[in-house]
């Protein structure tokens, strides 16, 4: 037993946003499922890059001089996309990831001992959303570099060429990286809104890939211009190198990007507060 | 000290608690008895500031618990041996809820070692027993070193070792000035932990009073009598205090008046009384007549001879 001090001298250090924002690290880093979605990703990524690099490769090898020529001209535009080709399982692993790290709270009972412990429950919240977001960004960063690492060698056999330090490299990696971190987010704040794992992953897969669809599929021009404004059509705006047609202009996408983040989250904080835990 | 004034949690139609007030003092242990769905979790969940009350308010320590600068250091709770993911370790846990408070890696083991749980603490809680899984919540309330410790049926799935270890643990904490809320439906375990009773029912307080008055007072000694003449003996007995239960053909149960008593009106009105047997209920009796009317589940018992009931319950 302690020697206990019962009458409380000066009330000790309490839930400051860094101590939560450590204890929210902890958290993440203690479960071997976190690590295992985390390790997953980055392999993921760096394999469905090789594999675009072999096909890529073997379509210049296998082409007539004349398309070979001119796959050849197209130079860097062919390659730079490579390093990031695995952007939608990587958004699909981290985004469920988001959910999960939430759900999970609720789902078994931890969240009682986290709000007890920081019951202004905006502090946990945030710190737990950088956490999810500086991971999944980070991740994204690495993969990427590391699948590009992979990619070199496999381009370089079939003579393609690949500068992963050109402008064009370094815009789609943190491009890609911050929507992943974005899709993260949405998916934490998924999680906080359904409290339930399996509902928050198919939300999220009905926002990022059903929805994508079905809105081009849907006749009338409702959906087509809808569908500009979904989280998945702002990559292409943001990474591309001359404004395309029919797109956003980068500026906007960055905004319904923004927006994407800061809508969610206000949402299931709002409920948060609101709710019982 | 806990504070609760007009305490109300409503769920739709559902009155969970109905405007509880009690104060749990500092330096006894205070149980919080009641049956099944009687209002205690979800009490304790408002005190935590984990529920948000439809009316009235709850404080510890002079300030609602959120408002504390670090609750942990005020106030350690187990609301349920469950409010941990079982994927991750009892250290990494508790290591985690440590963080948010500056408490030192010391401090964790230390409470590692006090609970018991030093052979299992690297091991996911996954795999814990009932009874692991309550100690390592007991950790966690104790992590702080707070003042108020809240700990809701924490002997529930402990082994009889175990039950001793939480008794002597409340009785210790309580010594050392705490103030120890514990919440059971055992009343067996309450008689022999708890100093002061507050027991509740269909969420609200039926009793708030030292152990030993709960067991005396609402015990109130009751009298059997067998005589050849009930109906007449128990309109000279009905009087003011005094209620009259008839029984069988011819045993009347009386309380508010004690043997002697009822003797004396027998006598003087030439009843033949050929039993007089005065019984004191236990604390279990006790809580089965404060809650009779306030169990939300009854469970049926058939038995021969069905008792009338009686409407002067006190």
């Amino acid at each position: 037993m302690s020697t206990a001090t019962v009458e409380r001298n000066s009330v000790g250090l309490g839930p400051a946003f860094h101590r939560v924002l450590n204890s929210e690290f902890i958290k993440f880093r203690t479960l071997m499922s976190t690590l295992i979605l985390l390790a997953s990703t980055a392999l993921v990524m760096v394999g469905f890059a090789a594999l675009t690099a072999w096909g890529t490769g073997a379509e210049k090898a296998s082409a007539d001089p004349e398309t070979a020529a001119a796959l050849a001209a197209q130079g860097a535009s062919l390659t730079v996309g490579i390093p990031t080709s695995g952007i939608a399982f990587a958004q699909l692993i981290l985004g469920s990831l988001g959910v999960l790290l939430m759900s999970s709270e609720f789902t078994t009972g931890m969240a009682r001992s986290t709000f007890a412990a920081a019951p202004k429950r905006m502090v946990p919240f945030l710190a737990k959303l950088i956490v999810v977001m500086v991971s999944a960004f980070l991740l994204t960063v690495i993969s990427s570099y590391l699948a590009g690492l992979v990619a070199l060698p496999i381009l370089g056999n079939y003579d393609l060429k690949l500068d992963l330090s050109s402008s064009q490299s370094v815009k789609l990696l943190i491009v890609n990286s911050i929507y992943v971190a974005v899709v993260a987010a949405i998916g934490m704040s998924l999680g906080t809104i359904v409290r339930n794992s399996a509902g928050g992953i198919m939300s999220l897969v009905g926002l990022f890939f059903v929805a994508p669809l079905a809105f081009q599929l849907i006749p009338g021009s409702f959906f087509k211009e809808a569908n500009k404004y979904l989280p998945t059509s702002t990559i292409g705006p943001l990474t591309a190198v001359e404004h395309v047609p029919n797109t956003l202009e980068a500026w906007q996408a960055a905004l319904v990007l923004g927006a994407w983040v800061v809508v969610p989250v206000a949402l299931a904080l709002a409920l948060l507060q609101k709710r019982d835990i | 000290m806990i504070e609760a004034k007009g305490l109300t949690k409503a769920y739709g139609e559902k009155t969970a608690v109905g405007g509880v007030s009690f104060t749990v003092q500092a330096g006894r242990v205070t149980g919080f008895l009641g049956p099944n769905g009687a209002g205690k979790s979800t009490t304790m969940r408002m005190i935590m500031g984990l529920d948000a009350p439809t009316a009235g308010s709850v404080t510890v320590n002079g300030e609602p618990f959120a408002q504390h600068k670090a609750p942990l250091r005020e106030i350690g709770a187990l609301l349920d041996a469950k409010a941990v993911h079982t994927s991750r370790t009892a250290y990494n846990h508790l290591l985690a809820m440590a963080a948010t408070h500056s408490i030192p890696k010391s401090r964790v083991r230390e409470v590692i070692e006090m609970t018991g749980l030093g052979d299992v603490a690297k091991k996911k809680v996954k795999g814990f027993s009932l009874g692991m899984g309550q100690r390592l919540g007991i950790a966690a309330a104790l992590l702080g070193d707070p003042q108020t410790i809240i700990l809701d049926e924490p002997v529930n799935g402990l082994d009889p070792e175990g039950v001793l270890w939480v008794r002597n643990l409340v009785k210790h904490l309580a010594s050392e000035g705490r103030t120890v809320f514990l919440s059971s439906h055992l009343m067996s375990e309450m008689a022999l932990t708890a100093d002061h009773l507050i027991v509740i029912g269909r969420g609200r307080i039926i009793a708030d009073a030292p152990i030993a008055d709960i067991i005396s007072g609402n015990g109130e000694t009751r009298t059997s009598v067998r005589t050849d003449q009930p109906g007449r003996l128990m309109q000279l007995l009905a009087g003011s205090g005094v209620s009259v239960e008839f029984h069988e053909r011819d045993l009347l149960k009386v309380s508010g008046l004690d043997p002697r008593g009822i003797a004396r009106t027998a006598l003087d009105n030439k009843v033949l009384v050929h039993e007089l047997t005065p019984h004191r209920a236990s604390l279990e009796e006790a809580y089965m007549e404060l809650t009779k009317d306030e169990v939300e589940y009854h469970s049926r018992v058939t038995t021969g001879a069905s008792v009338p009931a009686q409407a002067g319950r006190k």
